[in-house]
């Protein structure tokens, strides 16, 4: 086919133009994304590389969340890379000559005609969903979204129609009508969520294995004034990674769909409150101090759970209540007067019910140095939040006992930290960490009963300092006692059992499998919840929601409404504050008639079920 | 504007309270002492305040052992300009009078237009520091005020009545007014106003300089309330249980 030097000229303008403003738009982006902090990570490139090869190549995530349309974007994606090679033969073909032989070419269209007619079907159900079913998540009118399914369509189209031995002069027309629309295309990609075709496969690559991932908050009291302003100024700043997640964000609304404020009725929308709120002020501004612009009310109602993160089919960490909680307390000083109240009580008495002793600590062995573990009792347990589950540490030390592990409690424990480190107090943090550090700097073993805690003496710790001992939850210890058999447990009677995955075991510490092992060698009828695993649904504790006094939603009772619908009669949980929460909620949502689910511990179950004859 | 905000550590609300031996005040050692809460919101008036006219100062003033430094730092930290403290080792607790003298003493010449009080400390209650001292100085007073509203040289303030009822009345300054809680909401210390605090003065007052006269109020004897079950069985029929329970309702609880 013969191009005349007109029509290359006009295709070369078109191109550049398209190309140029393509880039151009991608470069504005990218550098506001390198004005963020930190840098992006490079480390651990295999696992990198492979994890892009399943959340982009096969899309795992895309499909998982959202089965249907999932698979219908996997159909529209596939072909795109199918129509790699035929894309850059179409441009060849305009500007020189096919890159593709006559027989190869026909050859691919085999392949490519296929796919073609897949991605027309994928792409109309896509349009389909967002323009007549219509989800909430989706978000209001999309016109560009209309316009580029039009385009896919089209593009398709005239591929198809331009291997069924057009004429030539009808061929060239067709040619130019798939040209323009390609270049067109380019134009759209970066103004709009489309950019996530670029940037998503890097996001996906950069994303933290870690979460939740928050720039630690050094503070020095003594230190010099100057660099705390600097320090307080980076307070407002993105991180390289967080801007790059903004421009990457394809406006799924899943994060929304799984968040348990969102779902209780509370005003924090994830999507749009800690991404999309961002994304304008980030252009305008062409800066990345942008921090302050989230919804303060909405920051406040986050449980912290990170069910926003784990879900996001393109990586973004979307939580981001620690920022704005942060920047709240330590720059602005705007406190709910609640958690003033926990503040002062931390500050006080290193607990937070500002208590002066706890009976409850002082009725167990206190730690030397020929024991094995340090029983870190926390909050919860020393100061009964919850009295119930006192009984729920001592059978965990009767587990303990059986199995002939060696434990103590710290006399000087205080609260590890999780409260103050959630709700942005990051001094009152420094303080707590820095004392248990100093009771810990002998220990090798810590074990503990709550998650939080467990969270913050490893992890989050460490993140401030070097640390010389090993966390373990207690589900871990009770499972390897199983599965080494230094305890034996029968199956006991406890109807049908469920467990319930804490956010902080399952999405933060990926401790899944260690509480089912031990669950169900007592149980067995074991059968899990719909929202399980990483995919947990929070209990509406986290974040310190705990100790907040007034919600506007019923983030809490949500999940309790789940393990009633389960049918289950036990539910099993792994974390002090699930179970007080579950014990409060179950109580109201359950119907006239029916027997109260009963909440347990893992330990409760296991020691329940003890065989002690070994 | 120059106001003064007396402020007062008092033993937390979760703190456990042994009593002293002697049994005249509680055992201070194993107590955590707190800004007393109803003060929180007197400082936070007098910020608001100042920040609305735009210009004032907003000093900080206290009476105790060393340990109320930290509660006075706390004010600086949200914000305040500068801090007194009357120290003073002795019960301070049971005389409103003898301290609204020391604080008289040390506030005369300081000249200011405005104190704001808490309504009450949390520890004994007696919400008459600010009134007293106001008197001494002879500045106008006004108690449980749920929001002011400085207007040349006057201020005015919507006082809490009973049942519901308000009063707005309008004083000249100076003035000596007392703050009721919850009219606003007591701020934070930031972090930058933490570091900031280190910088601002405390003037130190020792209690031979400010105290003059004796107390005239002492405390008896603190004790814990006594509780005791007085349970009855009503034995008999119906009708002789009814005769009871009205017979008891009637002379022994008197409700009927
Ligand atoms: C050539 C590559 C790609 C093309 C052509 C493409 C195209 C599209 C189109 C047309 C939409 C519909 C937007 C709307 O309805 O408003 C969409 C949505 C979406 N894309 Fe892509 N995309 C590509 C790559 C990716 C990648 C690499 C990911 C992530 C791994 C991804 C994740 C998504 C998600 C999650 C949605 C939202 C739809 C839903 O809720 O399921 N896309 N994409
Ligand atoms: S962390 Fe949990 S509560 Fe917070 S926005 Fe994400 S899903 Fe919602
Ligand atoms: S942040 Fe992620 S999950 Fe949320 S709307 Fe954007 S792409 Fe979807």
């Amino acid at each position: 086919m013969h191009f005349s030097i007109i029509e290359k000229v006009i295709l070369a303008g078109l191109t550049l133009a398209s190309l140029g403003s393509f880039g151009y738009e991608v470069f504005r982006r990218v550098a506001i994304v390198n004005k963020g902090t930190g840098s992006f990570p490079f480390d651990r490139i295999p696992e990198r590389l492979f994890r892009v090869f399943r959340e982009v190549f096969l899309h795992e995530k895309v499909i998982r969340e959202r089965p249907f349309p999932g698979l219908m974007h996997a159909l529209v994606f596939w072909g795109f890379l199918v129509f790699g090679l035929v894309t850059i033969d179409h441009f060849a073909i305009g500007f020189y000559k096919p890159i593709m032989s006559e027989s190869a070419h026909h050859a691919y269209s085999y392949i490519v005609i296929p796919f073609a007619i897949l991605v027309i079907f994928g792409i109309v159900s896509l349009a389909y969903r967002r323009f007549i079913t219509r989800p909430k998540a989706l978000g209001g009118m999309s016109p560009t979204s209309g316009l580029v399914a039009v385009f896919i369509v089209v593009l398709m189209g005239t591929y198809i129609y331009g291997e069924t031995g057009l004429s030539p002069l009808v061929w060239k027309i067709n040619w130019w009508v798939h040209s323009v629309i390609i270049l067109a295309f380019m134009y759209l990609i970066p103004r709009s969520k489309h950019l996530h075709l670029v940037l998503g496969p890097f996001n996906i690559f950069f994303r933290s294995f870690s979460q939740p991932d928050h720039t630690p908050v050094h503070i020095d009291l003594e230190g010099d004034e100057d660099e705390l302003d600097a320090m307080l100024n980076d307070l407002t700043k993105l991180t390289k990674n967080q801007a790059l997640d903004i421009f990457s964000c394809v406006e799924c609304g899943r994060c929304t769909d799984v968040c348990p404020a969102n779902r209780g009725g509370g005003i924090l929308d994830p999507k749009h409150h800690f991404i999309m709120d961002l994304r304008q002020p980030l252009l305008d501004g062409k800066d990345v101090s942008v921090l302050d612009q989230i919804n303060i009310e909405a920051g406040w109602e986050c449980t912290t759970c990170q069910a926003c993160t784990e879900v996001c089919p393109v990586g973004n960490h979307v939580e981001k209540s620690d920022e704005i909680r942060r920047l709240e307390v330590l720059v602005e000083g705007r406190v709910p007067q609640e958690y003033q109240k926990l503040f002062t009580n931390l500050q006080e008495t290193g607990n937070t019910e500002g208590a002066s002793s706890s009976p409850f600590a002082d009725s167990f062995p206190v730690f030397t140095a020929d024991k094995e573990y340090v029983l870190w009792l926390g909050c919860f347990a020393r100061h009964g939040l919850d009295p119930n589950f006192n009984k729920s540490v001592e059978n965990f030390t009767k587990i303990l006992d059986v199995a002939g592990v060696t434990y103590g409690v710290l006399a000087e424990e205080q609260c590890s930290g999780d409260p103050a480190n959630r709700l942005g107090d990051k001094l009152t943090y420094t303080m707590l960490r820095e004392h248990n550090l100093e009771q810990l700097s002998e220990t090798k073993k810590v074990v503990t009963l709550c998650p939080h805690c467990a969270l913050n003496l490893g992890k989050e710790y460490s993140q401030y300092d070097q640390i010389n001992y090993t966390v373990e939850h207690h589900t871990q210890v009770i499972g390897r006692l199983i599965d080494e058999g230094k305890i034996k447990v029968k199956m006991g009677e406890s109807g049908k059992v469920t467990y319930h995955d804490p956010c902080n075991l399952s999405r933060m510490l990926d401790i899944v499998d260690e509480p089912r092992t031990a669950i169900k060698a007592a149980s067995s009828d074991f059968q899990e919840m719909d929202e399980s695993g990483r995919n947990t649904l929070c209990c509406g504790a986290g974040g310190a929601l705990w100790w907040k006094k007034e919600t506007k939603g019923r983030t809490h009772l949500v999940r309790a409404e789940q393990v009633i619908e389960s049918g289950a009669d036990t539910v099993v949980t792994g974390c002090n504050f699930c179970f007080g929460m579950m014990k409060q909620g179950l109580g109201p949502m359950t119907p006239e008639g029916r027997e109260e689910v009963i909440v347990k511990d893992v330990a409760d179950i296991v020691a329940e079920n003890l065989v002690y004859d070994l | 504007m120059k106001i003064a905000v007396l402020v007062k550590q008092v033993p937390s609300s979760e703190s456990m309270l042994p009593l002293s031996s002697d049994q005249t005040w509680i055992d201070e050692g194993q107590v955590s002492f707190v800004m007393n809460p109803p003060d929180s919101f007197a400082i936070e008036e007098a910020l608001l305040l100042r920040e609305k006219i735009g210009e004032g100062e907003v000093v900080i003033v206290s009476m105790g052992p060393e340990r109320v430094k930290k509660t006075i730092k706390e004010g600086l930290a949200k914000g305040a300009d500068r801090g007194i403290h009357l120290e003073e080792e002795g019960k301070i607790e049971t005389d409103p009078l003898s301290n609204s003298k020391s604080f008289s003493s040390v506030l005369k010449e300081e000249n200011f237009d405005l104190i704001l009080t808490g309504l009450q400390s949390d520890d004994t209650g007696m919400g008459q520091t600010g009134v007293l001292l106001g008197e001494l100085l002879g500045m106008s007073t006004a108690t449980l005020a749920m929001e002011t509203e400085v207007q040349g040289d006057s201020i005015r303030v919507k006082r809490e009545l009973e049942s519901g009822w308000f009063q707005w009345v309008k004083l000249p300054l100076p003035a000596s007014i007392s703050i009721q809680s919850g009219l606003n909401t007591p701020r934070y210390p930031s972090l930058k106003g933490i570091m900031g605090a280190k910088r601002k003065e405390i003037k130190c007052v020792s209690s031979a300089e400010h105290r003059s006269g004796a107390q005239t109020q002492f405390m008896e004897k603190v004790f814990v309330p006594q509780t005791s079950k007085q349970t009855e069985v009503i034995e008999g029929d119906a009708d002789t249980a009814v005769a009871r329970i009205i017979e008891i309702l009637k002379s022994d609880i008197k409700v009927l």
